[in-house]
């Protein structure tokens, strides 16, 4: 008898998560279309004038990405704890809390993602000028992994709950605030000919912090919601 | 104290185990022990608390009072997870996966018995054919029998299985007490839950008695 | 149960007593929350003078002060009770950590509405994004969410610990947002009239602001007290000692 070893684990997680996600593309489809379709009421709503459009952009598409993931957070550990598989890895001889970060990271991979590449459209959409597009992506880049750490310990809190899409907005907001005025916050400097850079690095110090501590708080907290 | 030809301690035996739920109890005081090479049938009616004394003994609710002792040294959840399978009412697998996809991911996680592979154990298990249909395509009994097969891949020196009898045909029932016999004569323990009466191939099995 | 702690913390947290405990504290608290608080408006509403700047309008301190203080405190209190419970598994802890979460979301309640209420002849505005105001929205919201995630529970004890987690959670972010939003008011260039600023507070303005916080402290202690004893009955229904007192009520 010989047990798993642990980079064979996390790949097995990672490459399960990814499949199934593969196995079911039109839910990775979603979030995007609903950022389309949230960015494109903008206009609609605010009147189609360039320079308004163009104040509000970065902010508007940090927020849109922001619910879009919301929308998909609920079903991180959902059909897992359906159908049991759940249970099966937190039984396993393996930490938890590296197999849960393996999880996180392929939500990531599938949801925001696919947000990040199109991130730069909807800007665009919107009349981002192209020279504030790196920050914006940059900001992407280190907010979206950052929400997904802190949702998932969330998703972990109520996954012995019913549905609970509401209370999940509920819990998030205060944890997605700092997240959102830093990274807007670059964007709106960058937008503004200042130094954008400090917001950047405090983004990144707190996805280090989050990448450490969140998949232990989210096996804690797992193991709160199931009593284990 | 430390006879050198003493009995050896049983593999898993519990004093005096109770679980509460909203302070309501559930079960207990209840004592039992399981040695290797011994397989026990978890008797009690419904709501008597079955599931549930197997979701403690798999390390997924807490002990409220009571103790449990794994060979003679106090039960600790994280280091018996991977000496314990646990196979219940949801069986783990995913419906998107095929068959042979889902076991990968389990020997991934829990590690390989030696001398099988993902495919010699599906053949015995009688779902040849079958390996590359997605689990969502498969019948209840199907299903039942690729989790199963989960049992005979991976390395476990406890099975708790709840209910396995269910949603399994003739066949089938006859394939899990091979399972459970094959499993004691290499010296492994299983504690079993059923609603029905059930007959061992060979024997009585050892009873426990969950009473209210 | 760790051994360093005292023999009486142990007995005080077994249900029976701790009923029998508050019960006896709780009147005297809910006396004393009363005079002190009456004290204090007195005081406040009529003795102190008139700022020379605001007029009368900055009277609202007297309550909105001692309640934003006491969003924070009982926060504090909701924290340190969470990870007590989470910890000892202590079911009064548990009861102390979810029923302060409600009072604290009263007293945050009244500071946004005190704040805007005065914000309105200050500023010449119900709201605005100031970076204390926007703190202590963002701590309503940290209140709700543990509230609404110990009611979405089936089981109270598990509901009572997932919150209690959450609850920990934000004691970390309080600090963080707080920190952010000063950053984002620098950013933005919003409106940044402090509340209470540097300037000095004469005594007579002092005093009356001090008592209110005693009497808000009281308040708290009476107000948790009930709740935990509601509590402590609903939960423990199938045991003796309520039943005792359930009837000892019924003869009464």
């Amino acid at each position: 008898m010989s047990h798993a070893p642990l980079v064979s684990a996390c790949a097995a997680v990672l490459r399960r998560d990814l499949t199934l996600a593969w196995r079911r593309r039109g839910d990775i489809v979603m979030p995007v279309l609903y950022a389309l379709i949230v960015i494109t009421l903008f206009p609609f709503a605010l009147g189609p004038e360039d320079a308004l459009l163009q104040r509000i952009a970065g902010g508007a598409v940090l927020v849109t990405m922001l619910l879009a993931m919301l929308l998909a957070l609920d079903a991180m550990f959902r059909s897992d704890i359906e159908d049991g598989s759940l249970e099966q890895l937190i039984l396993s001889p393996q930490p938890l809390a590296l197999m849960l970060g393996m999880k996180i990271l392929a939500h990531w991979i599938t949801t925001a993602l696919p947000l990040i590449v199109i991130a730069p459209l909807l800007a665009g959409m919107l009349h981002l000028p192209t020279a504030v597009m790196p920050v914006l992506v940059y900001a992407l880049l280190l907010s979206t992994p950052l929400l997904s750490l802190l949702g998932a310990v969330l998703v972990a809190l109520t996954a012995g709950t019913r549905r609970s899409g509401m209370l999940l907005a509920l819990m998030l907001l205060p944890l997605c605030v700092p997240v959102v005025i830093f990274a807007a916050g670059a964007v709106a400097a960058a937008q503004q000919g200042l130094p954008w850079l400090a917001p950047i690095a405090w983004l990144g110090a707190a996805l280090v912090m989050a990448l450490v501590l969140a998949p232990l708080a989210c096996a804690a907290a797992l193991r709160i919601a199931l009593d284990a | 104290m430390t006879a050198p030809d003493a009995v050896a301690p049983p593999l898993l035996e519990a004093r005096a185990l109770s679980f509460y739920r909203q302070d309501e109890p559930v079960f207990g005081p209840l004592d039992f022990s399981l040695h290797e090479g011994e397989v026990a049938l978890v008797e009690g009616d419904n709501g008597s608390g079955k599931t549930t004394l197997l979701r403690i003994l798999a390390g997924l609710l807490h002990i409220d009072e009571g103790t449990l002792t794994w060979r003679g040294k106090p039960w600790r959840r994280e280091e018996h997870l991977g000496d314990t399978l646990f196979l219940g009412h949801h069986l783990g697998l995913k419906a998107d996966l095929t068959a042979r996809e889902n076991l990968v991911v389990a020997a991934g996680l829990y590690g390989t018995r030696d001398g099988r592979s993902v495919d010699n154990v599906l053949a015995d298990i009688g779902l040849a054919g079958y390996e590359d249909e997605p689990t969502r395509r498969l019948s209840a009994g199907q299903k039942k029998r690729a989790a199963l097969a989960g049992l005979l891949l991976l390395p476990a020196t406890l099975w708790l299985l709840d209910e396995p009898y269910a949603n399994l045909d003739r066949i089938g029932i006859d394939m899990v007490n091979r399972l459970l016999e094959q499993h004691a004569a290499e010296g492994g323990a299983a504690l079993v839950t059923s609603h029905g009466a059930v007959s061992f191939l060979h024997g009585e099995p050892k009873r426990v008695r969950m009473h209210v | 149960m760790a051994n360093w702690i005292p023999l009486w913390v142990h007995k005080l947290s077994s249900p029976p007593n701790f009923y029998r405990f508050a019960g006896i504290v709780r009147p005297w608290a809910l006396g004393l929350a009363l005079i002190t608080g009456a004290i204090a408006l007195y005081g406040g509403l009529v003795l102190a003078p008139a700022d020379y700047q605001q007029g009368d309008a900055y009277r609202i301190i007297f309550i909105h002060v001692p309640c934003a203080w006491m969003s924070l405190f009982c926060y504090g209190m909701m924290a340190v009770a969470s990870f007590i419970s989470l910890v000892w598994r202590i079911k009064l802890a548990e009861v102390v950590a979810m029923e302060s979460a409600p009072i604290g979301a009263a007293f945050t309640f009244i500071t946004l509405v005190t704040g805007s209420l005065w914000g309105k002849p200050m500023w010449g505005t119900w709201w605005t994004w100031d970076a204390r105001l926007t703190s202590e929205l963002v701590l309503l919201f940290l209140y709700l969410g543990v509230i609404g995630l110990y009611h979405s529970f089936e089981d109270r004890r598990q509901g009572a610990r997932a919150a209690a987690f959450l609850a920990l959670i934000g004691i970390i972010n309080v600090p963080i947002v707080h920190f952010s939003v000063n950053w984002w008011n620098t950013l933005h260039q919003g409106s940044t009239i402090r509340i209470l600023g540097p300037s000095k507070i004469s005594g007579a303005m002092l005093w009356p602001l001090l008592t209110m916080m005693a009497a808000t402290k009281f308040y708290y202690i009476a107000s948790l007290f009930g709740r935990v004893r509601t509590d402590l009955l609903s939960m423990e229904s199938g045991k003796d000692w309520v039943k005792q007192i359930a009837e000892a009520e019924g003869r009464a």
